[in-house]
């Protein structure tokens, strides 16, 4: 016993000296000062610009051909790396590739894109912001909220506007001051069909008994952006005007529910519907069924034998189905195409594209974010798939024309399947009310009413069943 | 009287001598250096993420409580501990994973012990066929037997999704606590490392000196007394090993329980990463803790342990235990059947998927119909065309899948060639100088980053290459570094456990004759303990290829097989994940057959498949 105590003696004294020498360390060698967390880094002069943002004030007012140009300069022969949630980069930079080769035919660039799972593509962007120069030259990331927090605040990221995105938009590369979206996605609620269930208002997926597929909250963290979205005003009145439209009974289902909450939404300084959109939140993590991925819930929705299941997943999953025996595309409805659905039809996020502030090509990098977001080829490895829109509306259009998604589930002519038709983002941003992602928003709720959806209890699948 | 006068050595000559004669014994050299190595490779990740608990990290909790962006603070701490999140963040996962490793403990002493008696001390039937297939489990990515578990068990009335093959084929709906959390997660680990324990107690078994069991039997000892008095205390050694081994494994695995929906540590580690960094890490430090707590447990039972020596170069003989005519085939038969499930049936489920049109979609099984198999999955050139296919490539034409190989195994060959090289040596010059502290202090500092959870090993390493200077997230070399500092205790622990019944005679023949160390080792040692040195090497190879709670941290999926593996199994596309899985096993087994060939041992023959 004597042996043991002295050895942990002398590896607590060891682990307490390393430790304040590691901290002697990070106090000295970090140059941002410690206080309050700054509100913006962007009123900056340009004196004080790093050198990534003067190569992106730069390349601001270049064309796609010009960027083309340096892109060549300085990425010819080399490897270049990017990051981002999206497998397509990988499919979009070869197609960069062959269009800067248009220029210069002997034009080269390996390539490598990386697709971390969960929530690592933070954590990879945090320890390659640490080397003076980074490995990732650029990033396609989703989650505004730790966008916001983790790379924005703290400097690892920049946006670049590209000039035709911004004169497609009918605005300036100095005037818009949010982050550059790819495209928007949607995650649609969705049921199947082959069952009795009826889903004709948002509140009956929070409805008894009813237990929608979901992915975590806790490992894709969009899904609880979503949620806090329901709080803000706009959204919350969504919520509360499909709740009026709720029969007598239904509504006595969900009354007490938004009575309990009521003092919360006032606690959490929410707005007068603030209540209606806690209540759903409640009843929502109270009773979702947590699933690993889209995929799966997809895989499931669409088999017979799930009857009456419904789930809130990526749109765009419906493409990979095949038709079998059991497994049809027509198993499925999409609870916001019935004409007599009230109510949110589903959430919208974006895919946004960012140089890093240690980017070791950061032409090529904003070369390839113009190609990207400013031409129809550049879109295409996502473009193909129905459930994502482009933000340029220029390249929206043609890609609509190109691939027809509003009549995706139409084969020789005959509409087959017709939840593969797309009804695009004008329609789903209006009718079809969905609930858009604003990054400063989630920010801004993510520790009072995301710390009010950590106190409640996740349901778990088969609890309330013998 | 002349006085002869003897010169006194001086001070220094005296120092040297000492050097010169403790460095002439290899054993001192190796516990020397590998103590100073091992020293730095396992406390200077565990500072590492020791200093995470208490930084401050933007976007987080704790710069949330305190208003700032850089600095150190106890807040996590506090909040962990008191906040009223305690219970779910903290004292719930903790609860279920304690329960988790015990449960998987007992499960795979006693299913892999049990086999171990009756393949190396009885008449069991069709040994070398059930000796082979036992180590399937282990083979195979633990989360696979979870996911076919899945497969087989979920249905749309109890956990809410489709059909598995049970309720699907037979209408069989088992209830919620068989299909998700504690039972189905300790019985699923207990499994996987079932021949963990077949592997160590079954070394013993097979190399244990009949002397004495025949002494007793000489003696009138009723069958029952030889084995509570002499067989059990006998591999008791091995017995400790393999709790040693799974409690930790099992603490730290992480695809089990969050594909079985359990909350423990690790799934809780990977959930509060994001909002909650800081709180995260003290997860994986009490992780650590209980890593510390069963080495000082296991120094304790070290401490009280007579002599184990079991091979002393008398008596190779080991009497065998009648099962009775029947009694062999019955109990062979029962174990054809249980091996069949934990073996065999993810097999052909794996192979199976691969070729049904959806993921999951038996429509085949209903049907009849050969139109509902495809063999798209396997063959599809180009992820232009969708065909079904989420945007990929045949697995015979998917790159990701293919370079994702070639990285795992330059990662296994290397960890097994460094972790298997410097455990043998420590477990030998440990053997050697058992009475030193120093070698009892290499000795437990080699076996500690096992006992860790891989979960908080893979943080810690993390945490400490991710810096200004050392930046090497997602290189094979952290994968290497990691991996060998992990499983060098495989290699020590059955280095040391096989030594330990090595008797001293044996090689103070060799220096008597003045063999020098290393033929000692070549042509005396290495040779007696074959089976167990190869183990050596042999599990760090394996583990390696399919590890993911280690590496997951460390690097993106495509980077190896594992985190591909996972990858394609979370996004639900399990015609991917099934192929790597039957590649990975058809490796494994070819790699096993040629080591077989070369060396003439191998992970199962070793024990009693021959």
């Amino acid at each position: 016993m004597k042996r043991v105590k002295r050895f942990t003696s002398v590896l607590l004294i060891c682990c307490m000296v390393l430790m304040s020498l590691a901290g002697c360390t990070n106090s000295a060698g970090n140059t941002k000062p410690e206080g309050d967390i700054p509100a913006s880094a962007e009123a900056m002069d340009d004196a004080n610009l790093s050198e990534i943002e003067k190569i992106i004030k730069e390349a601001e007012t270049m064309s796609m051909e010009e960027l083309a140009k340096k892109a060549i300069e300085e990425s010819k022969g080399k490897t270049f790396y990017g990051v981002g949630n999206s497998s397509r980069g990988k499919t979009a930079i070869p197609l960069f590739i062959d269009y800067l080769k248009t220029i210069d035919p002997s034009y080269t660039m390996e390539y490598e894109w990386q697709q971390p799972k969960n929530n690592k593509i933070f954590d990879q962007l945090s320890a390659d912001s640490l080397k003076e120069k980074g490995t990732f030259a650029m990033t396609l990331i989703q989650d505004g909220n730790q966008i916001e927090s983790k790379m924005v605040q703290t400097g690892i990221l920049k946006t670049f506007i590209p000039m035709e995105w911004a004169k497609a938009n009918g605005i300036t590369t100095d005037d818009y001051k949010g982050y550059l979206p790819l495209q928007t996605l949607n995650k649609v609620f969705m049921f199947n069909n082959t069952g009795s269930a009826v889903y004709k208002n948002c509140w009956d997926f929070v409805d008894k008994d009813v237990h929608a597929l979901y992915m975590d909250i806790d490992s894709e963290i969009v899904g609880k952006n979503f949620l806090y979205m329901l709080t803000q005003d706009k959204y919350a009145a969504w919520l509360k005007e499909a709740y009026d439209a709720l029969d007598s009974t239904k509504q006595a289902y969900f009354k007490p529910v938004i009575d309990e909450v009521e003092g919360d939404a006032e606690d959490l300084g929410l707005g007068e519907n603030g209540k209606y959109a806690l209540a759903w939140i409640k009843l929502w993590v109270e009773s979702y069924n947590e699933q690993t991925d889209d995929g799966p819930i997809c895989n499931t929705l669409v088999t017979k034998s799930a009857k009456d299941q419904c789930g809130l997943l990526v749109y765009s999953k419906l493409r990979s189905v095949e038709e079998s025996a059991s497994v049809s595309k027509n198993n499925i409805t999409i609870a916001a195409y019935q004409d007599d659905y009230k109510g949110i039809g589903g959430y919208g996020y974006c895919h946004y594209l960012f140089v890093t502030d240690n980017s070791p090509l950061p032409w090529t990098a904003c070369a390839i974010i113009a190609y990207m977001t400013c031409t129809k080829d550049g879109f295409s490895a996502w473009g193909k798939d129905m459930g994502g829109y482009s933000a340029n509306p220029e390249v929206a259009t043609a890609t609509e024309a190109a691939y027809n998604h509003s009549k995706g589930g139409y084969e020789d002519g005959k509409n087959v399947y017709d939840c593969k038709n797309d009804r695009g983002y004008d329609w789903w941003t209006t009718t079809g009310e969905l609930v858009l992602e604003d990054p400063e928003y989630c920010s801004s709720v993510s520790f009072t009413v995301g710390s009010w959806i950590e106190l409640l209890t996740k349901y778990s699948a088969g609890s309330d069943k013998k | 009287m002349n006085r002869t006068e003897i010169k006194k050595p001086s001070r220094q000559v005296i120092v040297l001598n000492k050097v010169r004669a403790f460095f002439s014994k290899p054993q001192n050299t190796i516990l020397l250096l590998f103590g100073i190595v091992l020293t730095l490779t396992t406390f200077v990740p565990v500072i590492a993420i020791v200093n995470d608990t208490f930084a401050i990290h933007p976007g987080t909790i704790d710069a949330h409580l305190t208003k700032k962006v850089t600095g150190y603070s106890v807040v996590n701490y506090v909040d962990l501990f008191t906040s009223r999140l305690a219970k779910s963040n903290l004292w719930t996962p903790l609860t279920n994973t304690v329960l988790l490793a015990t449960f998987s403990c007992i499960v795979s002493i006693l299913y892999g012990g049990i086999f171990a008696f009756l393949v190396t001390r009885t008449n069991l039937k069709f040994k070398k066929y059930l000796s082979s297939i036992f180590i399937f489990p282990y083979i195979m990515p633990q989360w696979t037997l979870a996911v076919v578990w899945q497969n087989v068990f979920n249905s749309n009335v109890v956990t809410g999704t489709s059909n598995g093959l049970l309720a699907a084929m037979m209408e069989i709906y088992m209830p919620k606590w068989w299909c998700q959390g504690l039972f189905p997660s300790a019985l699923v680990l207990g499994l996987h490392y079932a021949p963990f324990a077949y592997i160590l107690i079954g070394g013993i078994f097979r190399n244990m000196d009949a002397n004495l069991e025949e002494a007793a039997t000489i003696l009138n000892t009723p069958k029952w007394k030889t084995m509570l008095r002499i067989t059990i205390p006998m591999v008791k050694p091995a017995i400790l090993s393999t709790i040693l081994l799974v409690f930790g494994s099992s603490m730290g695995s992480y695809p089990v329980p969050h594909y079985l929906g359990l909350t423990t540590l690790s799934t809780k580690y990977i959930s509060m990463n994001s909002k909650y960094t800081g709180e995260a890490s003290i997860l994986a430090i009490i992780m650590m803790v209980f890593g510390v707590a069963i080495l000082m447990m296991n120094q304790v039972s070290l401490r009280s342990r007579k002599s184990y020596t079991t091979v002393t170069g008398k008596s190779g003989q080991i009497s065998k235990i009648d099962l009775g005519k029947t009694g062999k085939s019955v109990i062979a038969f029962i174990f054809i059947i249980l091996t069949f499930f934990t073996s065999i049936f993810p097999i052909i489920s794996f192979a199976f998927e691969t070729i049904l049109p959806n993921p999951g979609d038996y429509s085949f099984l209903y049907t009849g119909n050969t139109g509902n198999l495809t063999s798209k999955w396997w063959l599809t050139r180009d992820n232009i065309a969708e065909k079904g296919m989420y945007g990929q490539q045949g697995i015979l034409y998917n790159p990701t899948i293919w370079n994702a190989f070639k990285g795992t195994l330059y990662v296994a060959v290397c960890c097994a060639l460094l972790a298997g090289t410097i455990g043998t040596l420590i477990g030998y010059s440990v053997s050697k100088n058992r009475r030193s502290k120093w070698a009892n202090y290499v000795n437990s500092v080699a076996f500690l980053p096992y006992l860790m959870p891989s979960i908080a090993v893979g943080a810690a390493f993390f945490i400490m290459f991710s810096n200004e200077r050392i930046n090497l997230f997602n290189t094979y070399a952290l994968l290497i570094i990691a991996g060998t500092v992990k499983y060098i205790p495989f290699a020590s622990r059955s280095s040391l456990n096989s030594m330990l019944q090595l008797s001293n005679e044996i090689e103070e023949a060799a220096i008597i004759h003045g063999i020098p160390w290393y033929k000692r080792m070549l042509r005396i040692i290495i040779p007696i303990q074959k089976s167990s040195i190869i183990s050596g090497y042999l599990l760090p190879f394996m583990t390696c290829l399919r590890e993911l709670s280690l590496f997951m941290l460390l690097c993106t999926q495509g980077f190896i097989v594992a985190t591909t593996l996972d990858y394609f199994d979370e996004m639900g596309l399990y015609a991917f994940s099934s192929a790597i899985n039957l590649i990975l096993i058809i490796m494994i087994l070819i790699s096993n057959s040629l080591v077989n060939k070369i060396t003439g041992a191998s992970l199962d023959k070793g024990i009693g498949g021959n």
